[in-house]
């Protein structure tokens, strides 16, 4: 599962239960030096909790963290020499902007003059260069989202962890941010993990993302892996839009309804096809492909980048959903139209979630 | 890659978790200090006065006794009448302050903090200057032929503790209609209620839990009070349980240590039932709203505001002439026990002459004590309400048990406990200095929980994943921010403790008196003129030091949270 040969940070087998409830069943991962690693998953699925056992301040029910080979379980959090963004700040109210960001420069002793150059950068880094003698009360939510960025990357840990960093940034900073976190973390090679249930920011900034659901990583790969090639119904499903059709398994082949069919080996089952919205192409109803489907145009949702199609299935009235380049002829609303794909896009699931074809 | 900054080496100090130590330390020194002394009290009130043998001997002697049986009536009527009292000056005041708007609003309120400084064996003999035998208005009244009835005993002493522990009514119950949410209340308006409708429909109701609280108080702080009743109840003549353990542990005649070690376990039981009773009844209407409605006050129309002002001026400088009348009297000429219009210095001249070491040891202890308290109940106040387990929960229980343990009884069961070795304390300025830090470490420990608890945890942890030990967290992030919980708890404990008199009453030795107990002693049996100088000094000094407080509270960025 590594890219690298020998992992930089390496999760074993992370159990952590809250009460009978279980917050990570089982999860391990790696990452190499200088690896991004996404964790993307739906609210409460246990990112935090994960990396708060990284960063020592939960111990996990069973289970092992290392970093280089060595094992932290029994190293404070203290000591373990890494930076982390909270997901709720926790920005020192007491202290000022710049105060926060050399706090734990302080903590390891380095000269003042050192400190306030390295702070004066940092601040600079996340666009807070006017802010360094303000108070946190003086700061919005975004600003002291940004401190605390400045505040665990200015230490230059060995591994950073980042709990939605940014998250409550504007779309256009975060974008910004999101490439300032990148350039900072590759160019001093610092080990990261990055919490985010934004998929885009997912996509766009990781070496590989872990999808996880319910305490468990379902997926681990690289952002086109995870977008491409999904192991299982879940990471289909909550990364891109898809349309799904129930089908059975027999003899070989794959029948959708009474519609299209596809070539598939498995063991005779029900099973599940997913298909990502942009995979869905206008056909010509004069000349209509093998695989194809009828659907009746209830919205056309302009976007910018593109138009969104939501239809309705003409065989069994399923909601369907068809993305298509914003330029060019689109159907009208309340018409039937026609509507193509491709057979090696499709991606079929069986019933548990597990990836068949 | 090579870092360009490495953490320090760790040695095994920085990984160490210190507060399951701290905690544990705290725990056996309470245990020690508090639940040692009172066990063997406990014991001995079980062990037979002339018998010598296990059993309820001495329950039997004290019921036996019409004596002990008026004691303990006394004790809970004064309780009962000082309660009612002070619940009847605080509430209304309360109210006004919670939904009201009036000139002069900030002026009375410290005022009514003032009232709290002098302890009430202060208002006790201010009371007999104004209304005992020589008393000045009983004079001024028998000029018209008229004789007032007597000042001494029950209502006498209702009446001045009441007005020394209103203020804790005040304070408790206007943060409980804080705490009421007022929407609910412009519901019940809207609902077709009119304002004493929903005054008792949804207000009262809602407050309850902090009138109980309220009303507890008061009434441990009267049961438990030495000074008053020693002062107005005239010795034998009125005698209460804080006063008869005192005197049945101490007394000249034949000393009766496993009678006064009953009546200890008494007292303890009628606080015990009390505390029990009443969280029971607020555990089962725990129903305020815990939503801090910050809306504006209500702004009285013309004329009304200055009636809402004269009224609460007029409160509140009642409840404040005791002090001023001791404040004033120190200044006038004595003539034997009556005071002349003469002003004059002579009452502070014959104070000093007679001070010996007191003054200085109050200061020396107090701020011994408190230095102790603020160190100690910081600690305890951040680990009780950080750590989860057995141990925090212990320690924050058994830390509250002085809270509702009289002075008098904390004070007999330290004189037998420490008498002999292993901590043979006796007669040192430790064994005050201690009584003192247990007997006022809950409000440091309440003080400082409350304000833990709202500070985030994420903080710590942000400091730990910057590199810093526990330690250093907990003093560079945590106790910057609990310092508004530590002055508000410090404030409080100076002034009880600068002015504590029931336990060390029963633990001083000649050199080792204190200003309080000078005070006490002069008022119970000697020089009106002297008492009224010591009684001044002694509230004039509690107040420069709430004064620092305060200013040391202001003019800070954090936010200030009350101490109730
Ligand atoms: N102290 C706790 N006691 C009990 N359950 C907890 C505790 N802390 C977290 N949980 C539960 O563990 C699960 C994982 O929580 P976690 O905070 O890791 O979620 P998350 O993936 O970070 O979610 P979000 O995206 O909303 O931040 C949640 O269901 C949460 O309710
Ligand atoms: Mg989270």
């Amino acid at each position: 599962m590594n890219s690298g040969p020998a992992p930089h940070l390496s999760i074993e087998g992370i159990v952590k239960r809250y009460g009978s409830f279980t917050a990570l069943d089982g999860v391990t991962l790696s990452a190499s030096r200088g690896e991004l690693l996404t964790l993307l998953g739906p609210s409460g699925c246990g990112k935090t909790t994960l990396l708060r056992i990284i960063a020592g301040f939960l111990q996990p029910d069973s289970g092992e963290v290392s970093v280089a080979g060595r094992s932290l379980n029994k190293v404070p959090p203290n000591a373990r020499n890494l930076g982390m963004v909270f997901q709720n700040y926790a920005i020192f109210p007491h202290l000022s902007v710049a105060d926060n960001v050399a706090y734990g420069l302080r903590a390891r002793g380095i000269a003042s003059s050192e400190i306030a150059r390295r702070v004066a950068d940092a601040l600079a880094r996340v666009r807070l260069a006017g802010f360094a003698d303000r108070f946190p009360d003086a700061l919005s939510g975004g600003q002291k989202q940004r401190v605390g960025l400045a505040r665990a990357m200015v230490i230059e840990p060995e591994l950073l962890l980042l709990d939605e960093p940014l998250s409550n940034l504007d779309a256009k900073l975060r974008i910004e941010m999101r490439q300032e976190i990148r350039l900072m973390q590759r160019e001093l090679g610092i080990t990261t993990v990055y919490v985010t249930h934004d998929q885009e920011e997912a996509l766009a900034i990781s070496d590989r993302i872990a999808v996880m659901d319910r305490g468990r990583v379902l997926q681990v790969g690289s952002p086109r892996d995870i977008y491409e090639q999904p192991a299982h119904a879940f990471v289909a499903d909550f990364i891109g839009g898809c349309n799904w059709f129930e089908g059975t398994v027999s003899n070989g082949e794959l029948r959708l309804g009474a519609g299209p069919r596809l070539a598939c080996s498995a063991a005779p089952q029900t099973a599940r096809l997913a298909l990502r919205w942009e995979d869905l192409r206008p056909a010509m109803q004069t000349d209509p492909p093998q695989h194809c489907l009828a659907a009746r145009v209830s919205i056309v949702s302009y976007l910018g980048h593109r138009v969104r199609l939501h239809l309705r299935a003409c065989e069994d009235g399923t909601e369907l959903h068809a993305d298509l380049p914003s330029y060019g002829e689109l159907p009208a609303e309340g018409t039937i139209a026609l509507f193509a794909f491709d057979p090696q896009r499709a991606r079929v699931f069986a019933t548990d979630g597990k990836r068949l074809l | 890659m090579k870092r360009a900054y490495d953490l320090p080496p760790k040695g095994a100090l920085a990984r160490l978790d210190p507060w399951p130590w701290l905690g544990t330390a705290a725990f056996f020194t309470v245990v020690v200090f508090v639940a040692w002394p009172l066990s063997e009290l406990a014991l001995e009130s079980f062990i037979g006065q002339e018998s010598q043998r296990l059993g309820f001997e001495n329950y039997a002697t004290f019921f036996a006794s019409s004596y002990f049986r008026r004691a303990l009536f006394n004790s809970l009527t004064i309780g009962a009448l000082g309660t009612f009292i002070a619940l009847c000056i605080g509430v209304p005041l309360a109210f006004a302050y919670a939904r009201f708007d009036f000139p002069g609003r900030d002026t009375i309120e410290v005022g009514i903090l003032l009232s709290m400084l002098s302890p009430p064996f202060v208002g006790a003999y201010a009371w007999i200057l104004m209304f005992g035998r020589s008393g000045w208005v009983s004079e001024f009244a028998r000029g018209f032929g008229i004789d007032l009835p007597p000042i001494y005993g029950a209502f006498g002493i209702s009446m001045a503790c009441a007005f020394g522990l209103y203020p804790l009514v005040f304070l408790v119950v206007r943060s409980g209609l804080a705490r009421v949410n007022r929407s609910l209340e412009e519901a019940a308006y809207s609902l077709g209620r009119g304002r004493f409708g929903v005054m008792f429909t949804i207000t009262l109701p809602l407050v309850l839990p902090a009138l109980l609280t309220a009303a507890l108080l008061v009434f441990l702080g009267v049961v438990s009070d030495f000074g008053t009743p020693g002062i107005l109840g005239e010795g034998e003549r009125f005698p209460v349980l804080a006063t008869l353990a005192y005197s049945l542990y101490l007394s000249e005649i034949g000393a009766e240590p496993g009678m006064a070690a009953t009546t200890c376990m008494i007292l303890l039981a009628i606080t015990l039932v009390l505390v029990l009773g009443v969280r029971f009844l607020s555990s089962r209407r725990s129903v305020a709203s815990d939503t801090a409605s910050d809306l504006a006050l209500r702004a009285l129309a013309g004329s009304k505001k200055w009636v809402m002002t004269a009224g609460v001026a007029l409160l509140v400088l009642t409840a404040n002439m005791p002090t001023i009348v001791v404040v004033v009297s120190s200044f006038l000429e004595v003539r034997g026990a009556v005071f002349q219009p003469v002003l004059t210095l002579a009452n502070y001249h014959n104070a000093m002459a007679a001070m010996g070491n007191a003054l200085w040891n109050s200061l020396m202890l107090a701020a011994i004590a408190l230095a102790l308290i603020i160190m100690v109940g910081a600690g305890v106040g951040y680990y009780i309400s950080r750590r989860s387990g057995l141990l925090p929960r212990a320690l924050d229980l058994l830390i509250m048990v002085p809270f509702v343990v009289p002075g008098t009884v904390l004070g007999i069961g330290y004189a037998r406990v420490f008498n002999e070795p292993p901590l043979l304390l006796t007669g040192t300025y430790a064994i005050i200095a201690i009584v003192y830090v247990i007997r006022r470490l809950p409000y440091m420990t309440r003080s400082c929980a409350a304000i833990v608890f709202q500070i985030d945890r994420g903080l710590e942890d942000a400091s730990l994943s910057l590199g810093r030990p526990p330690l250093a967290g907990f003093r560079r992030i945590v106790l910057p921010l609990m310092r508004p919980g530590i002055v508000a708890g410090a404030a409080i404990a100076w002034v009880e403790v600068f002015s504590e008199l029931s336990a060390s009453i029963v633990l001083y030795t000649g050199p080792t008196r204190t200003l309080p107990i000078a005070a006490y002693q002069q008022a119970a049996t000697g020089d009106f003129g002297m008492a009224a100088a010591y009684s001044t000094v002694l509230v004039g000094i509690a107040a420069t030091g709430l004064f620092i407080f305060l200013i040391a509270a202001r003019g800070r960025r954090d936010r200030v949270v009350g101490w109730v």
